[in-house]
């Protein structure tokens, strides 16, 4: 009887119109959401490697500079000495690290046009090596991309709803459900029909023009993590739309006609994808609120003036903290300028950092409302799951900048013992080198498992409660 | 007879249950979207205000030192708020909110409010001007979609018409019924802005935000005219309320969703702008190229001979270094005049182009003059940028003039005091509402173009419409 139903319903919605604008324009977009993922993976790939290229033209200049001083025909000054380790460490020999895109990242543009994906790491103040951006026009940050992630978000909801919301009602309005009903068939194994066949048609459409536009703009599924994503991508979709569908039943449980249907719809749609996600942002941001960077730049400014005053004497307590870099002609190293910078520098940061654990703890502050709160929105746990996924999300970009700091650390480290030793560099090679480390893959699956539970969990709810109210479901009025 | 339908449509849509409800949203909406925007208001101008003053108080309060290194010590320029920003943020989360001027290097604006934040930002910011944009005109859906089609179903146009009721009289009584509706929500709205602005400032800043405000609000006037007519000769048009709602939320979502993000995509197409990497290069490229630099340095040095009359610099009672460090800065200036001026340039025809799209979505129009005329768009942005980056040439006229003038080559120069207080603090002020109109001609046409055409098109829906 299943199958019968849904042959009559395939063969019911394909003569329908609406069937082939919701197919048409959801293929349509999830071509060109795609199409856009890939189009901003190239340019961070482009940047990426204009950067090594600028590093790498940097380093053979300065080398052949290295090797003309050293045979006599180059002078310079001493501060535009190449072979100067404090000139080296701050522009000359300064390195990139990046974070590369994921195998996925075309599947969500998420935070990644917002969070840079590279720094130029120098033996400068982290914050001031971090604190750049990827060039954008700020109203396309504003107002977002139009890439999958967006499509799945707030579209496919919506052509959902489209297709679904006089699941009962239009053949109540049409007179033709009790006929329906006059067959050896329940309303209920009706509904699972049509809902079921729907969900088929909607998951069959999107899976194939998705793969096949991910295929077709080179997407390369060897990849390590390619392929788990590409699943739980999917079964994100399902679960997403599962929930959607579950809302279509739940309402056309309520036997009210089709147009107070689509405006419930319409109105809980724009409850759950705009408002609470809105309402989730004000909150977070009132609750913790983070002070503008501005008062972190007057007190780094204030520390700098203040450490800058008192240079030499941080120079000498610097010395009794490492006695291991006082050795030789501290005296003399005394007024060496670079000896100073390195003294203040490090005093600065230990004097800012209050300054700066209060924004990273607001911060944090305001992911812990989202992350418990969140679970109010389908929407917002999508976004996350689809993040995740894709790598674009604020976690990997965490990740990232942990081993941007550790790299920065290492970076400093490096020279710090040889601007103290005042060594001369006699070329460029053995200095440190960022290799990002991927997240493991079981923190990935964790957190996009978590949020797809989210997910599941209420549309299960909300289809049992559909269900149950289908028993008392008026088939005529 | 108008007045009459006008006053019939208002009392059934106050009555309607479903108006109240949604009346109490977008009420309880606006009142919090104002209220938190007014809050963070006060909490950014108050810090912006505060380092603004601790920048000028570090610059006066150098200790004597070289006019030089004071040019490399400094000053920040930080981006005020508008106060009209409570209403529309606009892109004031996505731009940096200070630069540093130093000598030599125009720096870019850091620090984006957004990257402090969570990634439901992105879902869009809760202000009042997102209520207004989209939030509103799906409320003008709900309300209008069957304010025709409704009386065909239930007979009663029928009735209406055989009284001898013209259609273009009832087309105009419901227009003014639900825009008078409307009116009782956005009216308390709209006054606890103004209350919500006059406790931010003392009377003279409210009145000078005045004309932008009304502007404001004129602006939204017709953009929810537009709305309700166009509402209203769907609803004449369509065969049943049913095709009325499906094809209205259709086009309320491509107005406020879709049309946004594909008119950004297309304008990113069609005018590519570079990467930091690309800009970086290209400026770092021209700054490194000085022969130019160098011709006017021989310039110089021969007017200086030939004006004193002398064979060497050093008889001349001008600091030749002072000279030939303006000559860098004015080399700089030029590089970073053409870089960031192009830049800027590919920003700005991106969003030329995005409004000229607005052709096909009146939000586009009216998100361009809503952002302009709280001072929150890009045009804002950069006019800052520009004066910041003016004042800190400034800087450099005044210490490079004075190295210039007061120091002798080879002998240890100091200034104090008297010459930082010389460089007047840092003022901005925000152009006014006609510069404002004045960049954003093409919305202006736009929105009158939109709603010439929905009323032209409510009219003929409702002289051709059927009885039943």
């Amino acid at each position: 009887m299943f199958t019968r139903i849904l042959r009559h319903e395939w063969r019911a919605i394909t003569a329908d119109a609406s069937l082939w604008v919701v197919a048409g324009t959801i293929a349509l977009a999830i071509a060109y959401g795609t199409f856009n993922g890939v189009v901003w993976v190239r340019f961070q790939q482009q940047a990426i490697a204009d950067a090594a290229r600028e590093e790498r033209d940097r380093y053979a200049q300065q080398e052949e500079a290295i090797a003309r001083i050293a045979a006599g025909q180059l002078t310079v000054s001493p501060f535009a000495d190449p072979r100067n380790p404090q000139t080296a460490a701050s522009r000359f020999a300064a390195r990139y690290a990046a974070l590369p895109p994921a195998p996925l990242a075309a599947l969500s543009i998420g935070q990644s046009d917002l969070l840079r994906y590279y720094f130029k790491i120098t033996s400068d103040t982290k914050e001031n090596v971090t604190a750049g951006a990827e060039l954008e026009n700020p109203h396309r940050l504003l107002t977002g991309r139009f890439d999958l992630a967006f499509v799945l978000i707030y579209l496919y909801p919506l052509l959902i709803l489209a297709l679904s919301y006089n699941l009962l009602s239009g053949e109540k309005e049409q007179g033709t459900l009790s006929l329906a009903l006059s067959q050896p068939v329940s309303l209920r194994t009706l509904t699972l029909g049509k809902a079921t066949l729907r969900f088929i048609v909607f998951i069959g459409l999107i899976a194939a023009v998705a793969s096949l536009a991910t295929v077709i703009a080179g997407v390369d599924l060897r990849a390590p993590g390619a392929v788990p994503g590409l699943v739980s991508w999917l079964l994100a979709v399902a679960i997403y739309g599962l929930f959607w569908f579950a809302l279509a039943v739940l309402v056309a449980s309520l036997g009210r006609p089709s147009s107070t249907n689509a405006m419930l719809l319409a109105s809980a749609w724009l409850i759950l994808v705009v408002l609470i996600p809105s309402l989730l942002n004000v909150l977070a941001t009132t609750l913790y609120p983070v002070p503008s960077r501005v008062e972190m730049i007057q007190a780094v400014r204030a520390a700098a003036d203040d450490a800058n005053t008192q240079g030499s004497k941080l120079l000498s307590k610097y010395y009794e903290d490492h006695p291991e870099l006082a050795a030789g002609d501290a005296v003399q190293a005394m007024n060496d300028f670079n000896v100073i910078r390195v003294a203040v520098a490090a005093d600065v940061e230990h004097r800012v950092r209050p300054v700066l654990d209060r924004y990273e703890q607001q911060l944090s502050g305001q992911q812990r409302v989202v992350a418990w709160l969140r679970y109010a929105s389908p929407a917002v746990l999508m976004q996350d799951a689809l993040n995740d996924i894709a790598g674009s999300g604020t976690a990997r970009h965490h990740h990232f900048m942990r081993q941007v700091a550790a790299y920065h650390s290492e970076w400093r480290d490096y020279f710090v013992p040889l601007i103290f030793r005042k060594a001369q560099l006699a070329a460029y090679t053995g200095l440190p080198v960022f290799r990002y480390q991927e997240e493991p893959a079981a923190a990935v699956i964790g957190r996009v498992s978590t949020a797809l539970v989210g997910l599941g969990v209420p549309a299960l709810i909300i289809a049992i409660v559909g269900w149950r109210n289908l028993r008392r479901y008026p088939v005529t009025t | 007879m108008i007045s009459r339908i006008a006053r019939k449509e208002l009392l059934d849509t106050l009555r309607d249950g479903r108006f109240r409800v949604l009346a109490a949203v977008v009420l309880a909406i606006s009142l919090t979207s104002l209220a938190a925007g007014w809050k963070h208001y006060r909490e950014v101008q108050r810090q912006h205000a505060e380092a603004a003053a601790a920048t000028r108080a570090q610059w006066v309060n150098q200790p004597a030192k070289n006019p030089h290194s004071a040019a490399h010590y400094g000053v920040y320029a930080f981006k005020p708020k508008m106060r009209l920003s409570m209403i529309d943020t606009g892109i004031d989360p996505y731009v940096g909110v200070a630069a540093w001027l130093e000598a030599h290097k125009q720096n870019e604006f850091k620090y984006r409010p957004a990257q402090d934040r969570t990634a439901v930002q992105r879902f869009g910011e809760l202000t009042a001007a997102e209520g207004f944009l989209v939030l509103l005109p799906l409320f003008i859906v709900l309300v209008t979609f069957n304010a025709f089609s409704g009386e065909r179903e239930q007979g009663t146009l029928r009735q209406l018409l055989s009284l001898g009721v013209r259609p273009f009289d009832l087309m105009v009584g419901k227009a003014v019924g639900l825009s008078s509706a409307l009116a009782m929500v956005l009216v308390p709205a709209t006054i606890a802005g103004i209350v919500g602005l006059s406790l931010t400032s003392e009377f003279g800043a409210l009145a000078a935000d005045a004309p932008r405000a009304l502007l404001l609000g004129a602006g939204y006037t017709v953009y929810f005219a537009t709305l309700i007519a166009i509402g209203l000769g769907v609803s004449a048009r369509m065969k049943s309320s049913r095709a009325a709602l499906v094809v209205l939320l259709a086009c309320w979502f491509a107005n406020s969703l879709i049309a946004p993000r594909l008119a950004s995509d297309v304008a990113a197409a069609w005018y590519p702008a570079p990467s930091a990497v690309e800009f970086q290069k290209a400026l770092d490229h021209d700054l490194a190229d000085q022969t130019d630099l160098e011709r006017r340095l021989q310039r110089r040095r021969a007017e200086l001979l030939e004006r004193y009359k002398a064979t060497s610099l050093d008889a001349v009672p001008i600091n030749f270094s002072g000279v030939s460090m303006q000559e860098g800065e004015e080399h700089g200036n030029e590089v970073f005049d053409k870089h960031y001026g192009r830049l800027f340039e590919i920003y700005e025809r991106q969003n030329r182009l995005q409004q000229t799209l607005g052709v096909a979505a009146p939000l586009l129009p009216m998100r361009a003059l809503s952002m302009g005329l709280a001072g929150t768009d890009f045009a804002h942005h950069r006019e800052f940028v520009e004066t910041a980056e003016e004042y800190r040439r400034m800087i450099q006229r005044v210490m490079n003039g004075d190295i210039a003038e007061n120091s002798k080559p080879g002998v240890v120069y100091t200034a104090g005091r008297e010459l930082w207080a010389k460089v007047p603090e840092f003022n901005y002020q925000a152009p006014s509402a006609r510069w404002v109109l004045s960049n954003n001609v093409r919305s202006l046409l736009l929105m009158t173009g939109w709603l010439i055409v929905a009323v032209a098109f409510a009219m003929t829906a409702t002289r051709r419409s059927r009885v039943d």
